[in-house]
């Protein structure tokens, strides 16, 4: 499994556009990937779930993933977030 | 025992008369009507199959509207299609929908529906504008597939016992077309003014409509009795007993009335000095033919084709076109069918034609403009098929949208080459089809000779005309007061456009809602009018107006009401002769 912590910067937070960004990234992995706010966790391949999340900025983003290409998927999905979020990666503590 | 709710009375603008009482049916933003039914364990894999075959279709359908999109308004634009293909992928939505299936045993409309209903609530509860207006979203993909399921018919009416008063914010010309006529009492609507689409067909089908109400939908729900007074523009929401018995009284009251007019249907329109006036009637759908037929009127004024374009996905075909006039001309057994070849554009945009999105669609590529490009093929089948049919009986084609005589000389180009096509396919027709324009735009008004040396016959649209000729867009119920059909300056084209034409030998109708309007019955035959098609609903009014008057006081009527200087004025003096000469027609109550 792999972890990372992320804060969203992005003025407009992640909305329908974006969200279907993250969601066509995330759906060409195998591995199980989630988005953790605030105890919340939602499939990452689900774009209902994304915008459930109502992700705005300064939002604390928990991404997790988990299976065989677990690694390529993080890195993937980090790339897209940083595209659309303006995202910074913030240390584990 | 249930608490008696307040009496709410609303009021709008009142688009076409009657009274009509009874259940109000609300038509939201999604339009659909769910149901709950338990199904048997048996039926579930049925049910499930049902609902996957639903998505697959509503995917393909995104997949073109995607592609559409793209060509007409570029990538930024067409990934909301995209968005929505998602969300008909997505886990929570679909796997949510079949686990529902399963576990409660009810149908995938009902399951499907309350899934997306329950993401709806919560997008709504969040504060932030971007979310909540996802919602709309959700509400498209809700619609599609539960089209899919339902079996592409709106099951909202289809599912009501009894018939009810519609209310809507407002109705397109499409939608207008699912509706079950049957069941429809009335229309009450938030959007509109006394010319829109919806008011057109309440008129049509002689059932009472209220439009511009602003607020309705919030004191609203389904269900709810309510009154409908088209003659007072008035919404009445669950009305008292002494309310109710007091519409009741008028409600038998108009019965005796319409019996009245009833009586003079087999009656000529003639005036008492025997001046014969042609009266035909206005109709959008050829169901209509039985309502007009049953009035024994003149024949069709005006038949506004552009139903074949707004019910379905896909084109009309030349051979349905002709099957479809064929029929019309037989069954009005002899009498005039005249063609208004489609007007497309402007407040009826089409499924069938991508226009570009314009700034001014009303200054824009509509009616005859469009039979140059995009919509020149439409055009050619639409007369290939009205040439066809013109062995039937007297059908008649006129233009709309004419602005100058080189646009009827375009016209009558594209006849010709229709007519050597068909004699060198040994096809049958009419040699002698009677070609005429619609007078609706200023120019065409002011140089109606000039058009009337191409022509047979011309056809004033006053609807268009007096938007254009005050610069006023009549969906705009801001602007309703500047509409103004007794503006002096229509009345100088009205009669300048009579005049003209007569005098280059053809005969001047009207088929606006101007035709229609009893005030206005005297001058327009004092100005020469040779013949009024109207909405089947005033046919009988205008009718005994006629029967009612003598021709040299209609002149000199005429003369004097060209006379005033503002609107108000115009309108006051045709009010003063009507109330005084017309008394008996009026209201009882009044």
């Amino acid at each position: 499994m792999v972890e990372k912590k992320i804060i969203i910067e992005n003025d407009y937070g992640i909305h329908a556009r974006p969200a279907r960004l993250i969601v066509e990234t995330a759906s060409r992995f195998e591995s199980d990937i989630q988005i953790v706010q605030d105890g919340k966790s939602v499939n990452a391949k689900s774009i209902m779930g994304i915008l459930m999340l109502g992700a705005k900025k300064g939002t604390v983003l928990v991404l997790l993933t988990n299976g065989s290409d677990e690694i390529e998927a993080m890195e993937a999905v980090m790339a897209v977030f940083r595209k659309i979020a303006s995202m910074k990666e913030l240390q584990a503590k | 025992m249930k608490t008696q709710s307040k009496e709410i009375r609303l009021s709008g603008v009142a688009a076409s008369p009657g009274i009509a009482m009874g259940p109000i049916l609300v038509l939201g933003s999604d339009t659909i009507f769910v149901e709950e039914q338990r199904i048997n364990s048996k039926e579930i894999d049925l049910e499930l199959d049902k609902f996957d075959k639903a998505l697959d279709k509503s995917k393909k359908d995104l997949q073109k509207l995607y592609e559409k999109a793209l060509v007409s308004y570029g990538d930024e634009a067409a990934q909301i299609f995209n968005v929505h293909t998602h969300l008909l992928e997505d886990p929570m939505i679909v796997d949510e929908t079949i686990k529902k299936i399963r576990k409660d045993k009810c149908n995938s409309d009902y399951a499907f529906a309350s899934i997306i209903d329950n993401y709806i609530q919560s997008l709504d509860e969040m504060s932030d504008e971007l979310f909540k207006s996802r919602t709309t979203d959700l509400h498209d993909i809700k619609r599609r597939v539960i089209r899919y399921l339902q079996g592409d018919d709106p099951a909202r009416l289809k599912q009501v016992d009894s018939p009810v008063i519609i209310f809507a914010k407002e109705l397109t010309p499409s939608e207008t077309i699912r509706l079950d006529r049957s069941k429809v009492l009335g229309f009450a609507m938030d959007f509109g003014a006394r010319t829109s689409h919806a008011t057109i067909l309440a008129r049509s089908i002689k059932v009472p409509a209220v439009v511009g109400l602003n607020q309705a939908g919030k004191y609203l729900k389904n269900g709810d009795s309510v009154i409908l007074d088209g003659e007072e523009g008035l919404l009445i929401i669950h009305p008292n007993q002494s309310t109710l018995t007091q519409f009741q009284k008028r409600y038998s009251e108009l019965q005796i009335l319409e019996k009245r007019l009833e009586a003079i249907k087999k009656l000529p329109a003639r005036t008492k000095d025997g001046k014969d006036i042609e009266l035909a009637s206005n109709i959008e759908f050829p169901q209509e033919v039985e309502t007009i037929q049953d009035l024994q009127g003149d024949g069709v004024g005006l038949f506004r084709t552009e139903y074949l374009f707004l019910a379905d996905e896909y084109e009309p075909t030349e051979e349905q076109q002709f099957q479809e006039y064929k029929n019309l001309l037989e069954r009005l057994e002899g009498k005039p069918l005249i063609i208004r070849t489609y007007d497309l554009g402007g407040d009826k945009p089409s499924k069938s034609l991508i226009i570009p999105p314009e700034q001014n669609p009303f200054l824009g590529v509509r009616g005859v403009r469009l039979y140059r490009d995009s919509g020149h093929q439409l055009f050619r089948t639409q007369l290939r098929a009205i040439f066809r049919a013109s062995v039937f009986g007297d059908i008649r084609v006129m233009f709309p949208m004419i602005a100058c005589m080189s646009e009827i000389q375009y016209c009558r180009r594209i006849i010709n080459e229709i007519k050597v096509e068909l004699k060198r396919q040994k096809i049958e027709f009419s040699e002698n089809v009677p070609i005429g324009a619609m007078i609706e735009v200023p120019s065409a008004a002011a140089t109606a000779d000039l058009i009337a040396d191409e022509c047979d016959f011309l056809s004033i649209g006053t609807n268009d005309l007096i938007q254009y000729s005050t610069a006023v867009d009549r969906g705009n119920e801001n602007l309703g007061y500047l509409y103004q059909p007794y503006n002096p300056a229509v009345l100088r084209f009205i009669r300048d456009t009579i005049a003209m034409g007569h005098q280059k030998g053809v005969w001047v109708g009207m088929c606006g809602e101007m035709a229609s309007d009893p005030l206005m019955t005297m001058v327009l035959i004092g100005l020469g009018l040779d013949e009024f098609s109207l909405s089947p609903v005033s046919h009988l009014l205008i009718k005994e107006i006629i029967r009612h008057v003598e021709y040299h006081e209609c002149e000199s009527m005429a003369q004097k009401a060209l006379q005033f200087s503002t609107s108000d004025d115009v309108h006051n003096y045709l009010n003063n002769i009507y109330q005084k000469k017309f008394r008996h027609l009026l209201h009882l109550t009044h």
